[in-house]
């Protein structure tokens, strides 16, 4: 009986793989048979070997396929989907320039007229000029605004050249007055166009994200 | 299942074609884990991690054994949860006795396919196994799960590990012996057929 070194151990542990030539097997062989320590430790690893091999293999507690999420792959999108999107924002976009042009531009009409019909109003003041050309009564400024078309007809005639610089004096406080609501409207429309491009825009971002989680939810199904 | 094709599909960026791939090793993935971490959820997260590295590294394999490649990923995941472990090391929420001690057979442990008394000897010889295994160096416990565990042949295990042949000889050597010397301390535990052998042996 020999003393085993680790050099016998790490051979009859390959043994038991099939990991020894043919020569060194048959060696290791005679050795074994001649000597009972050899043996006895070849039993204890084959034993080990065994008893590891009858490990229970666990049931899985889930699969582990990948989402394109995990797999950091982002879902494709219908080219059409982001055109449509865009296409919504711009038209939004629009809208509102047009409304608010078309609004702003009515204001600065109305609050316009008073102000030439102070012209004729002055005159009368001063005693002299011509009749008004039309049948607007002058002390209702409400009354004056009806058409910008008949305004902008009548100032000129109402008031002669020479006479014009006349005018200014009534003009100044009604110009104050009339020019704060479209400064104000002003304002109002371009925060409110803004508000309204930023919420088209959140809405794109929402329905391209909807159109990812509805992708990736489907995936994973 | 057409392997060398579902990689490649896969290193195109299909994922169906890699969720297949995972459909197949995953079992043998998550037990890996399992074996060489010895806690459930831990095994789960290094199996999710594995798979997910694997993906993104796909383009690294350049063929040889898919099995070996994915297990060195997945070996590496547990290398870095160990380390993770070692560096905040946590008290497990095992079930306990009102003294304080731990369990040795809990019920979640159980097989619901086999008999009570089955259940039980498989769980006690599940334990003393994990138990021993826990007790080998990390890089012996690979190589014994790898190896004896899994069944892969050397080369595999030595693709999976990234060491030289010679080295995963060594190792499986000194691995079993400490392991036979540990599962003597469980001798009762062990199925009859070894008891006798080891009987005949001494």
């Amino acid at each position: 009986m020999t003393t085993i070194t680790f050099r016998d151990v790490e051979q009859l542990s390959a043994s038991l793989d099939g990991q020894l030539s043919q020569a060194e097997k048959m060696r290791l062989e005679a050795r074994i048979q001649l000597d009972p320590a050899l043996s006895a430790t070849l039993l204890d690893l084959q034993q080990a070997r065994a008893i590891l091999r009858r490990t229970p293999k666990r049931r899985l507690p889930r699969n582990f396929t990948l989402t394109p999420r995990m797999a950091g792959i982002r879902p494709p999108i219908p080219r059409l989907v982001p055109v449509f999107s865009w296409a919504s924002a711009v038209a939004m976009l629009l809208f509102v320039l047009t409304l608010g042009t078309n609004l702003l531009g009515r204001l600065s009409i109305g609050a316009s007229a008073p102000m030439m019909v102070a012209a004729p109003l002055a005159n009368e003041s001063f005693g002299g000029g011509s009749p008004p050309a039309t049948q607007a009564p002058a002390s209702d400024n409400t009354q004056a605004i009806p058409t910008a078309e008949t305004l902008i007809n009548t100032a000129p005639e109402a008031t002669p050249p020479g006479e014009a610089r006349l005018a200014p004096p009534a003009g100044p406080p009604a110009t104050k007055a009339a020019t704060e609501p479209v400064k104000i409207w002003s304002y109002i429309w371009l925060g409110l166009a803004v508000l309204l491009i930023a919420v088209a825009l959140l809405l794109h971002r929402a329905s391209v994200l909807a159109f990812r989680r509805r992708v990736d939810g489907k995936h994973n199904k | 299942m057409d392997e060398p094709a579902l990689i490649r599909d896969a290193q195109h960026g299909n994922l169906d074609a890699f969720n297949t791939l995972v459909l197949t090793y995953q079992a043998i993935v998550y037990n890996t884990a399992l074996r060489i971490l010895g806690d459930e959820d831990l095994a789960a997260d290094a199996s999710q991690e594995a798979f997910i590295s694997a993906f993104r590294a796909l383009n690294s394999y350049r063929g040889g054994s898919f099995r070996a490649w994915l297990l060195r990923t997945v070996t590496n995941a547990c290398y870095d949860e160990l380390r993770r472990k070692q560096r905040r090391p946590t008290t497990p929420l095992e079930p306990g006795t009102e003294d304080g001690d731990d369990i040795e057979t809990p019920r979640w442990l159980a097989d619901p396919n086999a008999s009570p008394e089955e259940q039980l000897d498989q769980a006690e010889l599940e334990h003393a196994i994990q138990h021993c295994l826990e007790n080998l160096p990390t890089d012996f416990r690979a190589v014994v799960v790898l190896a004896d565990i899994q069944g892969l042949n050397y080369t595999e295990v030595a693709a999976a590990v990234k060491k030289p042949l010679g080295t995963i000889k060594s190792r499986l050597a000194r691995a079993r012996l400490r392991l036979r010397e540990c599962l003597q301390s469980f001798r009762e535990l062990l199925p009859a057929a070894f008891r006798l052998v080891e009987e005949r042996g001494l």
